[in-house]
């Protein structure tokens, strides 16, 4: 094959160099060479290439965390080096592999974790000053503290291995107790470098109650011991508490959900009392569990804030008189807590009810003239006012007819009494009695209208004409309950 | 290296057991070096009669007093006439110091190629290890072996170590004794130490049914296969056809008879017995696959159900057997209980969740899983530490002191030969607690 070079001078092309390979082909770009900026990774500069934009030459070197230079760059000398620990007493000369770098005479590092717990001795006069004690023989307590000291205060290890030749039985607090009373006396009786607190820390850690120590032994070996019957009915009846506790729970909730539908408001009754602190020591699993149980409902009665006042402005007026609301203004008086608050309600049931004292008499009168408060068809606002101001009246009316029967009793009384004292003759002083009573009579119904006038006459004393729709007074009072009329005939006018 | 606390002084760790000794570096995951504990020799009179053992037999033979001996793979396990076997440990003791030195340069130099006089070196004892035991392989290790350095701890300890635990309830299971050990803060509790030997009883079993007259299957031949010429494929359960080394059968002697047998009982055991997870239950034993297994005469048979009665052996002896027996070795279950009776309540809950099992003979099929279900029916929390590789349960003993042996806060411990020439043997007692 003929090489490119054996083409070109065939085709008598000059010989060029391997800058440019043809015409076709772009000049190779001498800037390929170019260093690539710092701050660009090389990756980025490979890809834009280098008409890198002048922002990228601008950045600062990114601030990276230094990469750690394992092993220093190079090789790293190691050379086995005998130490000697100051940990140990003899002169024993152990090797280990070391850095060369690493200063030889630099304190074996494993040393400094040999820490020997302080250890208290005492002269035969301390003893006999303040370390006696009856269940106790001076060999035995040194022997005693002798072992505490080999084995670091390890107090299980202590016991296990504490055999004093003749001794009695020594029970791990028996220990405990005399290691503690004797450190405790030592420490009070000496004279003391340091201060007052620092003495007063070392005797707090010197504290020991063996009686509570051994009780609580004791309530730990009982609990261990328990028989398997007695571990089930135990289980048994922590489920049960459990179920009569969400019962409990349940019931709350329910009766919140209840009080809020129906009046509106938080109940304010107190929470039922969980008896949550033992259950939690009974049993530590299940105590995230009932956290949350108990948190629920809880927050609705500290924070629902529903008694607010419904906003009372006046600037919607005509908004509300376009749609028909009519905004109930609570009493200004009542100050705003839960009992001022009105949940919403419907109005049949705020119709007004007569007084219970003459409810019935008000009733009978209401239904002698065709108006049923049981049965308000429409009970809209101006309706509902309506029926008040009739209800008013009506009790106004039986009111009056009380006093009116109560005078007219009296006149009759007294008339009497006059009749006996002239000795019957004399009908003038009647005639005034008659009069007084017409005038009552008659006074009165001004200003009523036709229906009112109807009544009035109904409860005279005298034979009236009667109206076609009222019944005496008198029937009133003695057969209301036979003279009510089935409510058939509608109201029509409310 | 300063992160863990380590600082390897490139210290020696010799963990010697009733089946092998281990040996190696401290820092190491694994023993350099494990041979068998058993050895054979010749008795003295015998060694001058038999003129054929070579000295190029891989160095194993080592001389103790007049006697030859044979240590490592190939010391017991090679077919020489009139040959004893000899095992200096005994209930996970040494009983018989003799061959201790031998054993051990044996591993050291033989097998590791090193030297104990540059090397600290941690040995291990079982806890129940008596004090003269202690300070002659102190005076072993400092006057034959000239060792810098030294240190005896104790196998549950180690185990407790190797476990990343310093409280443990150690259940191992050993060759030839199980114990349940209480270990606080890196201390045995010596009141709460118990062991039996509870894995000879189990062997003593699964003999007996392989060698016992059967109604199914001939009793089967524990021939090894050192003195097998040739054998014939049989069916199942069939009489084997094989014929002996005449010639070396008399040569045999009784103990290495004896341990050939216990070898050929270990690995059936090893293969094929197994044990229930929940307890012995009549049904689902019949549902358990059955396994094959091919004695070294050819002889092969399928054991069903009979070998999950060997495993039961670690947990529950019948009646008649205990009152067959009244010294029986206590099963596991028991072991456990009396341990935990001796220990304080408190301890109890604190042990009872750190569990760890170890020991060659725990990896019997099923063991880990059996404790589970015993210890459940008798406490509400528990835990079981058993590592699955069993690198790890064979030599746990050693990995603990491996890791003891390379920590950099241990070397204040060691017994240096200073202190050795000028305490004497008390200081063993007083440094190794």
């Amino acid at each position: 094959m003929a090489s490119a070079a054996d083409v070109r001078s065939i085709l008598s092309l000059p010989a060029v160099s391997s800058s440019a390979a043809g015409p076709s082909q772009p000049k190779k770009q001498a800037a390929s060479s170019t260093r690539k900026p710092e701050g660009i990774s090389r990756e980025l500069y490979s890809l834009i290439g280098p008409s890198a934009p002048t922002i990228a030459a601008q950045l600062a070197k990114p601030r990276l965390k230094q990469k750690p230079n394992f092993g220093g760059g190079g090789k790293v000398k190691w050379e086995w080096r005998s130490f000697k620990n100051a940990a140990r007493s003899d002169s024993l000369e152990l090797g280990h592999w070391v850095k060369a770098t690493d200063s030889p005479n630099t304190d074996y590092k494993f040393a400094k974790y040999n820490v020997q717990p302080t250890t208290y001795e005492w002269s035969q006069d301390e003893y006999s000053r303040y370390l006696e004690d009856s269940q106790w023989t001076k060999e035995e307590t040194e022997y005693f503290f002798k072992l505490a000291h080999n084995y670091d205060l390890r107090w299980y290890i202590i016991h296990d291995r504490y055999e004093y030749p003749n001794g009695p039985k020594r029970e791990l607090e028996d220990l405990k107790d005399r290691y503690y009373s004797v450190c405790r006396k030592l420490v009070r009786n000496r004279t003391w470098a340091g201060d007052e607190a620092s003495k007063g820390q070392l005797m707090n850690s010197f504290q020991y109650d063996k009686e509570k120590e051994t009780l609580r032994r004791k309530y730990v070996s009982s609990l261990a011991n328990r028989t398997p019957e007695q571990i089930q009915e135990e289980e048994a009846l922590y489920i049960e508490i459990k179920r009569l506790e969400q019962n409990e729970r349940q019931f709350k909730r329910d009766r919140e959900n209840l009080l809020r539908t129906i009046a509106g408001i938080d109940s304010g009754l107190p929470d039922v009392v969980e008896d949550d602190a033992t259950l939690i020591i009974a049993d530590p699993k299940k105590k995230k569990l009932k956290g949350i149980d108990i948190d629920i409902p809880q927050t609705p009665v500290l924070t629902a804030p529903v008694m607010k006042r419904p906003p009372t402005l006046n600037k919607n007026a005509v908004y509300d008189a376009t749609h028909c609301i009519i905004r109930n203004d609570p009493p200004p008086t009542t100050p705003a807590t839960k009992v001022a608050h009105t949940p919403a309600y419907l109005r049949s049931f705020k119709i007004p009810y007569p007084k219970a004292a003459t409810a019935a008499k008000v009733n009978a009168l209401l239904t002698e003239v065709g108006v049923s408060n049981s049965r308000l068809v429409m009970p809209t606002v101006t309706n509902c006012q309506l029926l008040e101001s009739v209800i008013d009246a009506a009790t106004n009316l039986v009111e009056l007819k009380k006093v009116l029967d109560k005078v007219n009793l009296d006149i009759e009384i007294l008339k009497n009494r006059l009749d006996l004292r002239e000795d019957g003759g004399d009908g003038a002083s009647v005639g005034d009695a008659m009069d007084i009573e017409d005038r009552g009579e008659t006074a009165e119904p001004e200003g009523e209208n036709e229906r009112s006038q109807s009544v009035m006459s109904a409860r005279s004393t005298r034979s009236r004409k009667h109206t076609r729709r009222s019944m005496s007074i008198s029937s009133v009072d003695t057969t209301a309950a036979t003279s009510t009329r089935p409510g058939t005939k509608r109201q029509k006018r409310m | 290296m300063v992160n863990y606390g380590g600082d390897e002084v490139s210290a020696l760790v010799v963990d010697i057991g009733s089946s092998s000794l281990r040996a190696g570096y401290a820092g190491d995951d694994t023993p350099k070096a494990i041979i068998p504990s058993s050895y054979g020799y010749f008795p003295p009179s015998a060694s001058s009669v038999d003129g054929d053992v070579t000295m190029n037999e891989a160095g194993s033979s080592q001389s103790v007093g007049k006697a030859k001996s044979f240590f490592g793979h190939s010391g017991p396990s090679i077919w020489r006439a009139n040959m004893e076997i000899g095992n200096p440990i005994a209930d996970g003791l040494v009983a018989d110091f003799g061959p201790i030195p031998a054993l051990i340069r044996h591993a050291l130099e033989d097998v590791m190629r090193c030297s104990a006089s540059e090397h600290p070196v941690l040995v291990t004892e079982p806890s129940w290890n008596t004090p003269a035991n202690r300070e002659r392989m102190a005076e072993i290790m400092f006057e034959e072996f000239q060792v810098p350095a030294f240190y005896i701890a104790n196998t549950s300890v180690l185990n407790t170590f190797a476990a990343g635990k310093g409280s443990a309830l150690v259940i191992d299971i050993g060759q030839s004794t199980a114990s349940v050990i209480p270990v606080v803060d890196g201390f045995v509790l010596r009141k709460g130490l118990q062991y039996s030997s509870l894995p000879k009883l189990v062997h003593a079993h699964a003999r007996h049914l392989l060698t016992a007259p059967n109604p199914v299957r001939p009793p089967a031949e524990l021939y090894p296969y050192q003195l097998i010429s040739n054998k014939q494929a049989v069916e199942p359960n069939a009489p084997p056809r094989y014929t002996l080394r005449e010639d070396r059968l008399a040569g045999v002697t009784q103990s290495w008879r004896e341990w050939y047998e216990a070898r050929e009982v270990e690995e059936w055991v090893q293969s094929v017995a197994g044990v229930l997870d929940q307890g012995w239950n009549d049904q689902v034993v019949q549902h358990r696959q059955h396994k094959q297994y091919e004695f070294p005469t050819g002889y092969n048979a399928w054991f069903g159900p009979e070998r999950f009665g060997v495993g039961e052996m670690y947990f529950h002896h019948s009646p008649q057997l205990v009152a067959g027996n009244p010294n029986i070795p206590k099963h596991i279950p028991g072991l456990i209980t009396d341990s935990l009776r001796a220990c304080d309540q408190e301890l109890c809950q604190v042990l009872i969740s750190n569990v760890v099992l170890t020991g060659g003979g725990s990896l019997f099929t099923g063991l880990a899983d059996r404790l589970g279900s015993e210890l459940a029916r008798h406490f509400p929390h528990f835990k079981i530490h058993a590592p699955g590789n069993p690198i790890e349960r064979r030599y746990g003993g050693w990995l603990g002191g491996s890791i003891l042996a390379s920590l950099g806060t241990f070397h204040q411990l060691w017994i240096s030969r200073e202190e050795w020439q000028e305490h004497g043997k008390a200081i063993v007692g007083q440094r190794c607690k």
